[in-house]
């Protein structure tokens, strides 16, 4: 194209590293280490006032991830566009050696152990969705986005991850997926009557799905529906949360004081379950408080959505910001039973290195979409570049 | 630097310019429309999580659900009634289960048919069948209680001569965590043992559910905790009790070694043996509880007043000596403490031979436990009851009652005073419990001070569950062998607690059967060490099923509800010894 006089603002150079570090956003990465912070007394009440084995190595992982959302909060945004594909394919590959290679960690194929730690690719995963169809979708003029042939790719990136985290059996992240990916869809502008066709389908496919599930993943979703069903077996989790929350009361029984918790009647205290043990111990006020410190991060990526001049950027700080946003509100939707009981871990929170380690890239690229709202991308993209 | 968005639409192609900038400015709107909705959706959704975060921790007080109430027994109910727990899980029920019989005069070739059967009975004597099916006889059992898809396959074979009676067969869902208390009942659904024996008739009239006062949560948490401690201090046999202080209803009660009544051919004696209610034991220092609670309810002796536990007493050919002597002046509060025998035989005297005897009589242990069970122990009490009975009754020698009795007397002491006797049976929340009172409600609250005494600076330290103000008593009898006199080894470890103790709820026993030392205890295999530890995990752990919840020890109402002024000075009466 012969834009080269309009270069300039189409294509301004790369920020000075300088600019950038000053450009980033330290009001929201003190926010994320309050929010870590909770979860690291959390932990620590959770091993019944010690460091190990949680705590410790949970407040290391955040230290390792503060750096990487930084490095990825300076990276130029046009790179991230480029290589937006490559780690689409990369994460989906890695999901496909998890069918193939992957190690049976609790029932169910999600991981793959890289000696150093285990990886859960269906988390990268997410992430890689989001770039790859902010990617996508930037390219997309308004009435392209309307044509429904203009839709085939961006299904399929969204559905070949979903099917292939489906089969792992993992219900609640191909959910997670495919709600992510329908955001930017909504976002990008798809036609309203689109989403609705679909979610007519989808409400008649139920019945059909219904056959398909995993006896488990029947028994939660029936749990879900009426726990006191089976208070000892499917129902226990859930069952046990409620009290452990009821019991809280408006301020807690007390750090370190939770019986619920502590007493080891309440599962996975130290994972999905930790705002349960945050509500018991610190009441609704922790539980208020936590919250509020959630709004306010999610708040921001929300902000800098709206303040991004590139569609790409606004996709990406908006699908990043959704997908935090599921997984913080499935997990305390589920510890309610307002939800079924599904696998989702508690953004910066619970404990588990790929949960930490998503959350940290994931307010990475938010950042980023800061510290490059101004630049603007052609349409065309990196083509403009020579 | 400028905000307003440039992109390709700014690029001058003119003829497409119009196009461009309509659906530019179209794309804008709706982008920002739509991360307005996606805001107002996030918005919404937080809403709806704070919503129900101040639901559940404020407005809905999450309880026990009363579930298995809802789920009820089986409907099919013939026969003899089920025994269910206080919360409604199966016990014991009945179940209608087939055997199987041949009429010989219809065998045609017993070799043939005695082959085929084995083919899904293996566990048949090929020999024995053949003899069977020859028989001149007209009926001959070949095997009870077989399973349904045992029925299928037998009828499947389609031999001639072979039927089926439909038979009731009694089973124990719990196995052997109930044992003790359910009983059994044989092959004709005649009750032998427990529960089964004592309402036999009313079980095989009624069909609706007994409801006993158990727990099975706790019933599990109680056998699982002694039996740690049995393993652990390499003991004969254990005894416990979680039993309701303003009730007396019996929350869980275990006996071990125990048995699986599902299993008639497994059972020992000693097995069958009931630790808990038919077992007479002198208790030891536990009894330091109603001696103490005695002597302050006669007034022959207050918290402020003391005895010289100095010297041993020697009477007749017998020395009574202090465990943890002091060799000193003791308060009352400080006899009880550090367990003091000196101090409680001279508190004894101070009362008097027939008044203990009437006290003892008052707390039901000069007869058998009321417990709905036919195995109780008779209790061995001195007769004539002399002066030396009252010295060692004083500290539970001399005195053998069951462990039932002793838990039951230690919910009349702590709370405030009334005895109702302790019961297997749920007791109705609308019932009116008419008790008998033992001790003044002064007296009682007396006591909860000086069990929690015990439990913060004496000999119960290890019994301290943090948060539910335990308080309690250890006690390490020696028993007695077989040729008369006390065997130094062969000890009855106890530990005997209520909580929360500035308002009891329940009263815990545990009892282990001579437990040996080990590293973890010192050596020790006292009450203190083997026992008392037990007591603070089930608390622990049984506490929130039992809906007890946790406070703060510190805060002051707490701390001036349970204070003991333990006098510093030498009272009047070894001020008068000088």
């Amino acid at each position: 194209m012969a834009t080269g006089m309009q270069s300039n603002s189409l294509n301004p150079p790369e920020l000075t590293l300088g600019i950038k570090l000053q450009q980033i956003n330290w009001g929201l990465i003190l926010l994320l280490t309050l929010i870590a912070s909770v979860g690291f007394a959390m932990l620590y009440s959770a091993a019944n006032g010690s460091w190990t084995p949680w705590a410790m190595r949970q407040a290391i992982r955040f230290g390792v991830g503060l750096v990487i959302t930084l490095g990825i909060a300076l990276v130029d945004l046009r790179f991230l566009m480029r290589w937006a594909y490559a780690f689409y394919f990369l994460s989906l590959g890695l999901l496909g050696v998890v069918e193939i290679a992957g190690e049976i960690g609790m029932g169910a194929q999600r991981w793959i152990d890289l000696g150093v730690f285990r990886l859960q690719p269906s988390e990268l995963m997410k992430l890689a969705l989001v770039l790859a169809l902010a990617r996508y979708f930037h390219r997309q003029t308004f009435e392209e986005v309307g044509r429904i042939r203009s839709l085939f790719v961006p299904l399929v990136l969204v559905f070949a991850p979903a099917i292939l985290v489906l089969r792992q059996p993992d219900l609640g992240t191909a959910g997670m997926i495919i709600l992510g990916g329908g955001a930017i869809f909504f976002l990008a502008g798809v036609r309203i009557w689109k989403f609705v066709t679909v979610l007519v389908l989808g409400l008649s496919a139920i019945p059909i799905g219904w056959q398909f599930l995993h006896n488990y993943q029947k028994n939660r979703i029936l749990t879900f529906l009426n726990p006191e069903n089976d208070p000892l077996g499917a129902g226990y989790h859930i069952l046990q949360s409620k009290i452990a929350l009821g019991s809280g009361g408006l301020f807690g029984k007390g750090f370190l004081q939770g019986s619920q918790s502590h007493l080891n009647f309440l599962p996975e205290k130290q994972t999905d379950f930790i705002f349960t043990m945050l509500a018991e111990e610190l009441g609704l006020a922790g539980a208020l408080f936590l919250l509020l410190l959630y709004v306010l991060a999610l708040g921001y990526g929300f902000a800098i959505a709206l303040r991004c001049s590139s569609q790409f950027g606004r996709l990406l700080a908006l699908g990043t910001t959704t997908t935090l946003f599921l997984y913080m509100f499935i997990n305390i939707a589920m510890v309610m039973g307002l939800i079924p009981v599904v696998g989702v871990p508690l953004p910066l929170i619970s404990y588990g290195g790929t949960a930490m380690l998503t959350a940290m890239i994931g307010f990475g690229l938010i950042i980023n979409c800061y510290v490059h709202r101004d630049i603007e991308i052609g349409r065309q993209g990196f083509e403009d570049e020579d | 630097m400028t905000h307003t968005r440039l992109n390709a639409a700014d690029i001058p192609v003119p003829e497409k310019t119009l196009k461009f900038e309509g659906s530019g400015k179209q794309a804008l709107e709706q982008g920002r429309t739509r991360l307005l909705i996606a805001g107002t959706v996030f918005a919404l959704a937080f809403c709806v999580i704070a919503a129900r975060v101040i639901d559940v921790s404020v407005f809905e007080r999450a309880e026990e659900p009363r579930l298995a109430e809802e789920r009820g027994t089986l409907t099919h109910k013939t026969g003899r009634a089920d025994i269910v727990d206080r919360n409604g899980m199966l016990l014991a029920t009945t179940l209608n289960v087939p055997s199987l019989y041949a009429d010989p005069k219809y065998i045609m070739d017993p070799i043939e048919s005695a082959a085929k059967l084995r083919t899904v009975l293996p566990e048949l004597g090929h020999a024995d069948l053949i003899a069977k099916f020859s028989d001149k006889k007209r009926f001959t059992w070949i095997k009870r209680n077989l399973t349904p898809r045992q029925q299928y396959a037998v009828n499947k074979l389609g031999i001639p001569g072979l039927y089926f009676q439909n038979e009731s067969k009694r089973i124990y869902p719990q196995g052997p965590l109930t044992a003790h208390i359910v009983g059994r009942a044989g092959f004709d659904d005649v009750g032998l043992s427990g529960i089964e024996k004592n309402f036999d008739s009313m079980l095989r009239d009624g069909s609706d559910p007994l409801r006993l006062s158990i727990d099975i949560r706790i019933q599990h948490i109680l056998r699982e905790e002694l039996q740690t401690q049995i393993d652990a201090f390499d003991g004969i046999g254990a005894a416990g009790i979680v039993m309701d202080v303003n009730s007396s209803e019996i929350v869980a009660m275990i006996s071990l070694p125990d048995f699986d009544p599902n299993r008639r051919d497994q059972i020992s004696d000693d097995a069958m043996f009931n630790r808990a209610t038919l077992g007479v034991y002198e208790m030891g220092s536990t009894f330091k509880i109603f001696n103490t609670a005695m002597a302050l309810d006669y007034g022959t002796t207050t918290m402020r007043n003391g005895y010289d536990a100095s010297k041993p007493i020697r009477i007749a050919r017998f020395t009574i000596n202090d465990d943890h002597a002091k060799n000193r002046w003791l308060s009352v509060p400080e006899i009880f403490m550090y367990s003091s025998n000196i101090g409680s035989v001279k508190m004894a005297l101070d009362v008097g031979g027939d008044r203990q005897k009437a006290f003892m009589k008052r707390l039901g242990f000069l007869e058998a436990s009321a417990v709905e069970l036919p195995e109780r122990g008779r209790p061995l009490a001195p007769s004539p009851w002399r002066p030396i009975n009252t010295m060692t009754i004083s500290f539970g020698h001399g005195i053998a009652v069951s462990p039932i009795q002793l838990a039951n007397g230690v919910a009349s002491i702590v709370n405030g005073g009334v005895r109702h006797p302790a019961t297997l049976l749920r007791r109705d929340t609308t019932e009116m419990l008419v008790g008998e009172r033992v001790i003044s409600e002064k007296t009682s609250i007396a006591m909860r001070r000086l069990l929690r005494l015990v439990v913060e600076k004496g000999t119960g330290r290890n019994a301290n569950a943090k948060g539910y103000l335990v308080g309690g008593k250890t006690g390490t009898a020696e028993k007695p062998g077989r040729g008369g006199g006390y065997q130094r080894k062969a000890l009855l470890s106890s530990f005997v607690a209520a909580f929360p103790v500035n308002d009891p709820r329940y009263v815990v026993l545990a009892m282990v059967d001579e437990p040996k030392g080990n590293k973890s205890s010192y050596g020790y295999a006292t009450g203190g060490w083997v026992a008392a530890p037990a007591v603070k995990r089930i608390v622990e752990r049984a506490a929130p099923f039992l809906n007890v919840t946790p406070v703060d020890e510190e805060a002051p109402e707490i701390r001036r509800s349970l204070m003991v002024k333990i006098p510093q000075t030498k009272g009047k009466k070894a001020l008068a010894s000088f």
